[in-house]
């Protein structure tokens, strides 16, 4: 976790930021150490499972009751051994990995180095249909249990790659150097599993179980997620609490009005249109802190409109024509920040963030993007049509402003239409299915502070998230030259090299970075908002 | 006013016997002269002229598109040439309250239309022919009344998206009808068992020329007055289904939609609620006074 440097507080007006970071200080009072944190959530798309989960308010979930081999510190985002005792490497290929003593999962059964190994062997075999298999393709052996063809029987069951070595120490072998490969190993795909996933899926998928802070009490979908703290977890981040209950909502606005009738304890993602009342309404129990989270629009190359020299020049359009510096200042209240480039500023300079990488094509410039356009050969279909869920992150007041800067680059009206899509999880799957006609919002959480994640996930040849499909062998090859680099500094400058090729191809827009935002009630203290924006909600503490 | 009806060449030709102060003329005769002579009437009728204005040549009132919209104004109050200010996008909110009127009064228009006929219609089959095509379409009112009609609307619409009101209309039609064939229905009965129906089939007169001649003539007021009365409730309905995301979608204009955005936004720019809001309020209240004199005027006993 090199070259990460903690962004505190840099942006945005003054006034907002109070309480960035860890707010509400230390707590005066008694508190009540089972006292039940009620917080904002959405429904998660699928069923919580490490390996099939892939997006932000099914990974709050995972984040509560599971606990993997590294975690990153919820102030620097630096990556530090949790389980691992020590993961060690000669060469960046074969990794010997060593658990701490006397593990257990929330069901009591101990944590082996098995239960990392049958997990990630899970997780990579195509016949699971786990969206997370492709963190796993450097393992070697990870094409014999996922071929490239997704309709192929896998040749073995199990990775050559992995190997037990003993009861608490295991062997990765990669397929080429990989300098940074631990620095992913935070992220909760790579999380341990109890034999009762194995055993009995089915009752596991009913309530999960894993070795984190919290076990899992009950789900009712569209309702609330109730969790208690696990009295036997023994890692170093035990809950203050005596549990969090995810309340579901279909709207931030509702969270917040809860919030502010003493009806919810936290609401992360303070909707845009209570940013200018947050700071009078809540004082320090306000927070905003930057996060890394970029927000782009991402087109469909599924549809072949959409490929081709021409079409990039119309993407390129696109973005100019989008004015970035009056949507974060009037939609956001200034709490996201113009994207110049595809990652994110909590990497730092060193990290790989580089404000240059975009340029032009993330300024504004409604005269050359209507000139791009029309070069292009117009929008494909005569209209651009902008999908999103609508039920978070405020996102329907962005759209209609990006369309609205689309509409007058263009001087014509209607050149671009809203898709408002009712909830996240019907928006997730509409994009997964390949629905989408027209650029389509593509948020990113990064998994893990690291460059890689922000590209290689995103855009590389049938990643994980690559939602949009976009394919660039010249850019898959530039990652894999940039993962085998010998130092971290040298894997750095290759992922910017490749990231040059996304200012070329423009397989997505950059719009902004986004700010963690979060509010919190009387009852509660020590509300704080990791580095991914996700409350960190076991140290947070009831007052009496 | 009396002299010009009295020139009414029906009503002198109708009632040649009739007492020389005060000629006898046609319930609709009376209606008009009751009508006129109702202040309630004449306002909610100037209102209405004024609403058909807004909605049918917006671009009389104002020269802003409501699709002109620049984010440096975002939620700014009044402004000079910008009476009502701007949303959150910048929009003048003039100008989309100006052509929000034409939604709803297009709706308001064609779903009173459409439930005046096919309610009609159908209540008069089932009040005209009795037995089991009463107790048939009877019973489908049943059914088609026993649906709750915003929660069929959040169904049936938000699987149907279309950029046109006609979705929204034919919605409307479709569950809308029940209590005009109702009224149809009693009306037609209560017609149908007087004299002069019977008179005219002891004449040996078929059933389409009764029910054309003698029983819609004087069965239809009614009707009129449920169905007058109605339509501001559609257009309340119209606004509720567009609020909720399920009725008028964008780029269409809608009040519906427009309180629906400064719902949320009221604390910092309450003009971008009120001004929707107070349209449709003064719309709908006009629609349902404008209902409500005309019943006063076609029901003698009202008088």
């Amino acid at each position: 976790m090199r070259g990460v440097t903690r962004v505190v507080c840099v942006v945005g007006a003054g006034s907002l930021l109070a309480g960035c970071g860890v707010a509400g200080g230390e707590s005066r009072g008694g508190t009540d150490p089972n006292g039940v944190v009620r917080a904002s959530w959405s429904d998660p798309q699928r069923p919580i499972e490490p390996g099939n989960t892939n997006e932000v308010q099914g990974g709050k979930v995972l984040g509560l009751i599971t606990r993997g081999l590294t975690r990153y510190d919820p102030k620097t985002a630096e990556s530090v051994n949790d389980l691992a005792e020590s993961i060690e490497t000669e060469d960046s290929r074969v990794w010997r990995i060593r658990l701490r003593e006397g593990l257990r999962f929330s069901d009591g059964t101990p944590v082996t180095a098995r239960s990392f190994t049958d997990a990630w062997n899970y997780t990579a075999n195509i016949t699971n249909k786990q969206v997370n298999a492709p963190f796993f393709q450097y393992v070697e052996g990870y094409a014999d249990v996922h071929p490239a063809d997704e309709t192929a029987r896998p040749r073995a069951k199990t990775m050559s790659g992995l190997k037990v070595t003993g009861p608490r120490t295991f062997e990765v072998r990669l397929t080429q150097r990989y300098a940074t490969w631990a620095e992913g190993l935070g992220y909760q795909a790579f999380a341990p599993l109890p034999r009762l996933f194995f055993e009995d899926h089915a009752a596991w998928l009913r309530r999960p179980v894993g070795n984190g802070p919290y076990k899992v009490e009950s789900y009712r979908r569209g309702k609330a997620m109730k969790l208690v703290a696990d009295p036997a977890y023994r890692g170093p981040d035990k809950a203050r609490n005596g549990g969090v209950e995810l309340v579901v909502y279909t709207d931030p606005n509702t969270a917040y009005a809860d919030l502010l009738a003493g009806n919810l304890d936290v609401a992360d993602d303070i909707p845009a249109a209570q940013l200018p009342n947050a700071a009078a309404d809540l004082g320090d129990r306000f927070v905003v802190r930057p996060a890394g989270i970029i927000q782009t629009v991402s087109f469909p190359f599924y549809d072949r409109a959409w490929r081709g020299a021409r079409a990039a020049k119309v993407r390129r359009g696109i973005s100019m024509a989008i004015d970035r510096d009056a949507i974060t200042k009037r939609i956001f209240n200034g709490t996201r920040i113009p994207a110049k480039d595809w990652t994110s500023p909590v990497l730092g300079a060193k990290g790989g963030y580089d404000a240059s990488v975009c340029g032009e094509v993330c300024s504004y410039d409604p005269k050359k993007a209507r000139r791009l356009i029309e070069e292009g050969g117009g929008l494909p279909g005569g209209k651009l049509v902008l999908t999103s869920n609508v039920d978070t992150g405020s996102h329907r007041d962005w759209m209609d402003a990006v369309c609205h800067s689309v509409d007058k680059a263009l001087g014509r009206e209607h050149s671009c239409v809203v898709n408002p899509v009712g909830t996240f999880a019907d928006y997730r799957t509409q994009v997964t299915d390949r629905k989408m006609t027209g650029p389509f919002r593509a948020g990113w959480q990064m998994d893990y502070p690291n460059i890689e994640n922000f590209l290689s996930k995103l855009y590389y040849t049938d990643a994980s998230s690559n939602d949009g499909g976009h394919s660039n062998p010249e850019f898959d090859r530039l990652i894999d030259q940039a993962n085998a680099a010998p130092s971290a500094a040298a894997a750095v400058a290759g992922f910017k090299d490749a990231e040059r090729i996304l200012a070329r191809d423009v397989p997505a827009i950059p719009l902004w970075y986004q700010n963690g935002s979060a509010g919190f009630s009387e009852r509660v203290r020590d509300v704080a908002l990791d580095p991914f924006s996700v409350p960190v909600y076991q140290a947070i503490t009831v007052t009496r | 006013m009396p002299d010009v009806l009295q020139k009414n060449p029906e009503n002198t030709a109708a009632a040649p016997a009739a007492a020389a102060p005060e000629k006898a003329r046609s319930l609709w005769g009376d209606a008009v002269a009751t009508l006129l002579r109702s202040p309630v009437f004449l306002i909610s009728g100037l209102l209405i002229l004024l609403l058909l204005t807004v909605a049918f040549w917006p671009g009389l009132f104002t020269s802003m598109s409501p699709y002109d919209c620049d984010l440096a104004h975002s939620r700014q109050g009044s402004a000079p040439g910008h009476p009502f200010g701007f949303d959150v996008q910048g929009c003048d909110v003039y100008a989309r309250t100006l052509y929000g009127a034409k939604a709803s009064v297009e709706v308001g228009v064609f779903v009173t239309a459409g439930v005046f006929l096919l309610g009609g219609l159908l209540g008069m089959l089932a009040g005209f022919f009795g037995g089991w095509w009463d107790s048939l379409l009877s019973r489908i009112t049943d059914i088609f009344f026993g649906i709750p009609i915003v929660l069929g609307g959040l169904v049936i619409l938000s699987v149907i998206k279309a950029n046109t009101v006609w979705p929204v209309i034919g919605f409307m039609i479709a569950f809308g009808w029940p209590p005009i064939a109702r009224v149809a229905r009693g009306s037609v009965i209560t017609v149908k068992q007087q004299d002069f129906v019977q008179a005219a089939k002891a004449l040996g007169a078929g059933n389409g020329r009764i029910m054309l001649r003698h029983i819609v003539p004087n069965a239809v007021a009614p009707v009129i007055v449920v169905s007058t009365i109605a339509l501001g409730t559609y257009i309340s309905l119209e606004a509720t289904l567009s609020f909720l995301g399920v009725g008028l979608q964008p780029p269409t204009v809608s009040w519906g939609q427009d309180i629906s955005t400064a719902a949320a936004q009221y604390r910092n720019a309450p003009h971008m609620l009120l001004w929707p809001a107070g349209a449709l309020s003064l719309t709908v209240l006009s629609f349902i006074m404008l209902g409500e004199a005309v019943r006063g005027a076609l029901d003698p006993k009202q008088r």
